[in-house]
């Protein structure tokens, strides 16, 4: 690798507002982050305006209204994005990878961690945020329904939400980017499918909190389901090394070609 | 860990090629941020979690033990891949710190802001001087061997004395209703919780009371022989997830 002929830039696509070629989808990264921010903390301002005033009481005509149509708006808004963005991603997938330049494969690596980037900032709602705010909630609530004010959110919003993001990478790279379609990269899948064994341990947690015990004990075993699902997140390492090495090869053939 | 790609000569990168570089490197971070922040604090909270969430669940036989046990999981899967990879020395403060920052937004909008605790009853431990040490040690020895007996027993054994500052105050005695009591025990029964200590009968028990002054000792140091074990096996188990295979089926 010379460190001398290190001008790659002629011949390539423009990306908008002068930025540099490799960061052509920078702007759509930014607004989905700043949107996702938006909807995060504006559920933070439901709850906080209408949890303790109607929230308490599954059998409140007001938990029904302030509560149960929020959980079937989520529902509504998830059942149609999943197809929406899933279907984009697959029915836009490029039929000619084996004719894309160095320089897109690139571009489109970055687009790739923008994906991932987008799907831990979703990881972080949901694992960080508003998993810790439940142990919250439920020291002060009683627990009389699986759909209490925090669940609403983090099980049945947060968690599909992030699968969403997680499943959106993965597309993104199988249906976009060379290698990844070749074959199925070991580390992006773990990092995808893991985490969304911990939807699926919502049913273990929802059993053990009906039949076991209903207080609200964090470090109890109910709850190690989750947590070896997200052991799987650390498949971002592999991702990391697989595009680094990828990168350094892309970089080369534009230098060996200029 | 092998040191051959330190054989390589390094030639730095320059102009379009080394912005192009940084670039990615900053989306990197970022998405390291949200990724340990997420993945780590989850973690976190559903093993130790209720030994950190509250005052009166800061014992002398549990929480000593637990917390850098299951803290030192992810620092080490981390320097798996950043240290023999990158020659990055900072696994393990990445995660702490990623821990704290989201450990302490949560505690303040969700606890104290939403549902009202006092932020003092609910106040994070930090594993930051451990890592930092751990971060040392790795770097310096350069030795998974080392590393996970001498970084290991320090993590473990840092945790005590470097949160004492912070929580010794509510360790003081006080007389209440007639009965001896620490202010974190008084915090706990001025705000009841459905996790309420006493009401689950999990906080300290048994003959180490009747060691006195040697049960956190006791605990640290048992936490220490376990954390030399649960390094190296966090280290393996970093480096099976950071693979780089492609698979034909899944």
């Amino acid at each position: 690798m010379s460190t001398t002929a290190q001008t790659i830039s002629q011949s390539t696509p423009r990306a908008p507002f002068n930025l540099p070629w490799y960061l052509r989808d920078l702007p759509k990264y930014l607004l989905t982050f700043a949107v996702m921010t938006v909807i995060y903390v504006g559920f933070r301002m439901y709850q906080g305006a209408y949890a303790i005033s109607t929230g308490l009481d599954s059998s409140d005509p007001a938990f029904d209204i302030h509560w149960m149509r929020l959980l079937y708006l989520e529902g509504a808004f998830l059942l149609i994005v999943f197809p929406m963005l899933w279907g984009y991603l697959w029915f836009t997938r490029d039929r000619n990878l084996d004719k894309i330049t160095p320089k897109e494969e690139i571009t489109r690596y970055f687009t790739l961690t923008m994906w991932i980037s987008i799907y831990t900032f979703a990881v972080y709602w949901a694992g960080s945020y508003f998993a810790e705010q439940d142990n919250s909630w439920h020291q002060v609530s009683v627990r009389d329904t699986p759909f209490t004010a925090n669940h609403i959110i983090e099980f049945y919003f947060n968690f599909p939400f992030y699968i969403l993001m997680g499943g959106s990478a993965w597309l993104y790279a199988r249906t976009r980017l060379p290698l990844y379609a070749n074959g199925i990269s070991l580390p992006l899948t773990l990092a995808v499918v893991g985490p969304f064994m911990i939807f699926v341990s919502v049913g273990f947690n929802e059993w053990g909190h009906t039949f076991w015990f209903r207080e609200e004990f964090f470090a109890a075993p109910i709850h190690w389901g989750f947590v070896t699902g997200v052991w799987f997140a650390l498949g971002v390492g592999g991702i990391l090394l697989q595009q680094v090495m990828r990168l350094v090869q892309l970089l080369d053939q534009i230098e060996d070609a200029a | 860990m092998t040191g051959k790609s330190l054989d390589i000569p390094a030639r730095p990168y320059t102009g379009e090629k080394a912005r192009l570089s940084r670039a990615y490197d900053y989306l990197i971070l970022v998405l390291a941020l949200f990724l340990f922040i997420g993945s780590f604090h989850l973690h976190v909270a559903l093993t130790v979690g209720d030994w950190d969430f509250w005052q009166d669940w800061k014992d002398r036989q549990w929480w000593p033990l637990i917390t850098p046990l299951m803290m030192i999981t992810f620092p080490a899967a981390v320097q798996a891949v950043l240290w023999p990879n990158f020659r990055l020395p900072l696994g393990a403060t990445l995660c702490i710190s990623c821990l704290l920052i989201g450990t302490w937004i949560t505690r303040f909008f969700a606890y104290h802001m939403w549902n009202f605790f006092p932020i003092n009853e609910v106040l994070p431990a930090t594993m930051l001087p451990s890592a930092l040490v751990l971060d040392a040690i790795l770097m310096l020895s350069n030795s998974l061997t080392v590393t996970s007996i001498f970084g290991g027993m320090v993590f473990a054994l840092l945790f005590y004395p470097t949160n004492w500052p912070i929580f010794g105050m509510f360790h003081v005695p006080v007389e209440y209703g007639g009965a001896q009591l620490t202010v974190a025990d008084l915090f706990g029964f001025q705000y009841i919780r459905a996790g309420t200590p006493e009401y689950l009968r999990i906080i300290e028990r048994g003959t180490l009371r009747t060691y006195g002054q040697y049960a956190t000792p006791l605990s640290a140091f048992c936490s220490a022989l376990l954390c030399t074990l649960m390094y190296p096996l966090w280290w393996y188990l970093g480096k099976a997830f950071a693979t780089t295979k492609y698979v034909k089926n899944i």
